[in-house]
């Protein structure tokens, strides 16, 4: 049992390594900012692990956070693209051409 | 097992930073700093300090992803779609600056490790000290009683922050340009949730603050994500002038702050006493306000804010 949390911890980063891929592929912007919010989730999950594992309840507190404020930066990114549809003078899509 | 966790979060953290800052493509950087914070979070959860983990949450999750992303549509809106190319003189530059930084940075490392004797007499000092002032974390100890002017300056530092991105951006321009309001009917749901929440949660930090790990400033961080929030969903908007309740809550932590510290001085006791819980009670939500004020004006990139848009 002891050893169960540190490994869930590990799992969690290799996925966090794995997902980390996506977001330097892209190709397109909806793909990274989709990998970043499954890295919110990740990171929730990990400072849970976490909490239990050190005896640290207050990380679940941050967790809290994450889970609460996780839909602001989506929100942005929503106005990102929403944007070039809705005003004429509005931006360039954020769909970038792979370099 | 803890080893190889931390040397995971170590390398994630230098690859993350590097990645964050190289060129290629500019969303790709803000993406892969969003995932910085989030990995910084978890750095700080296993370094055992809970309070920076939650600050670290606030203001990532709430503030900065939010910021980048709109500073990105702005780049776009005002044309500067294309970075401008590089000059390989400044590009050198920027190494021998960036060595000598790092050097430098090593030194204080070096120093700072090799300061702290064993037992670190400073910690020592602060758990016999503690008790006495009634708080239980000794963050929000250190932070409002022990070097309370370190965070005064900290506080008054947020408040020329805002002071000179006014003075950068000119009063020409009301406001910078922000994306249309996202006025889906599920952001209308998530606003009316998560709004008052935000609200309730900044409390509940500032109250927890003085007995567990919290405070003034991820509570404030707190609050700023809602205001941010309330803007992306069109409930607030730039507005050209500042308000008088606004002015208030821009310089409430600074004022209340010092001057609780001179009215201590009058009374005879040292400059910046702190009379008691009361007090950082007091203090700390002066504290809130201001630090949440702050930044969302610096989110707005306004002057001011109004329920009613501009045009």
């Amino acid at each position: 049992m002891s050893l169960l949390l540190p490994a869930l911890v590990v799992f969690l980063l290799l996925n966090l390594v794995a997902g980390l891929w996506r977001v330097f592929l892209g190709p397109t912007a909806a793909d990274r900012m989709l990998s970043a919010l499954l890295f919110g989730s990740t990171t929730v999950a990990m400072l849970l692990v976490l909490a239990q594992w050190q005896q640290s309840p207050a990380l679940r507190i941050a967790a809290l956070l994450f889970v609460m404020l996780a839909a602001i930066t989506s929100i942005a990114f929503v106005a990102l693209t929403q944007g070039r549809v809705a005003a004429r003078r509005a931006p360039a899509p954020p769909v970038e051409p792979r370099q | 097992m803890n080893l190889l966790i931390d040397v995971l979060i170590a390398i994630g953290l230098v690859v993350l930073a590097w990645q964050a800052l190289v060129g290629g493509s500019l969303f790709r950087g803000i993406v892969m700093f969003i995932v910085f914070g989030l990995t910084m979070a978890l750095a700080w959860a296993r370094l055992g300090s809970p309070d920076l983990a939650m600050a670290e949450a606030a203001i990532g999750a709430g503030v900065t992803g939010a910021l980048l992303m709109i500073a990105y549509w702005r780049l776009r809106a005002l044309g500067a779609s294309r970075p401008t190319p590089r000059s390989r003189l400044r590009a050198r530059l920027a190494l021998g600056v960036g060595v000598l930084s790092s050097v430098l940075v090593a030194m204080i490392g070096l120093a700072a490790v090799e300061a702290i004797g064993p037992g670190g007499e400073a910690g020592q000092a602060l758990a016999a000290a503690l008790p006495a002032t009634g708080l239980g974390n000794p963050i929000t100890g250190v932070l409002v009683i022990f070097r309370n002017l370190d965070t005064l300056l900290e506080v008054a530092v947020l408040l020329a922050a805002y002071v000179a991105s006014r003075a950068a951006l000119g009063d020409d321009k009301a406001a910078l340009p922000l994306p249309p309001a996202q006025d889906a009917p599920l952001v209308g749901a998530l606003v009316a949730v998560l709004a008052p929440l935000t609200v309730l949660v900044a409390i509940y930090l500032l109250k927890a603050g003085s007995q567990l790990p919290g405070g003034a400033f991820q509570a404030g961080a707190v609050l700023a994500a809602g205001g941010v929030l309330l803007m992306l969903a069109g409930r607030l908007h730039p507005a050209p002038l500042c308000g008088l309740g606004l002015r208030i809550a821009l310089v409430a932590g600074t004022v209340v702050f010092s001057g609780v510290g001179i009215i201590m001085l009058a009374l005879g006791q040292p400059l910046l006493a702190v009379p008691g819980t009361w007090a950082v009670y007091l203090i700390e939500t002066a504290m809130m306000v201001s630090i949440g004020a702050t930044l969302v004006l610096l989110f707005a990139g306004s002057a001011g804010l109004s329920g009613k848009a501009l045009r």
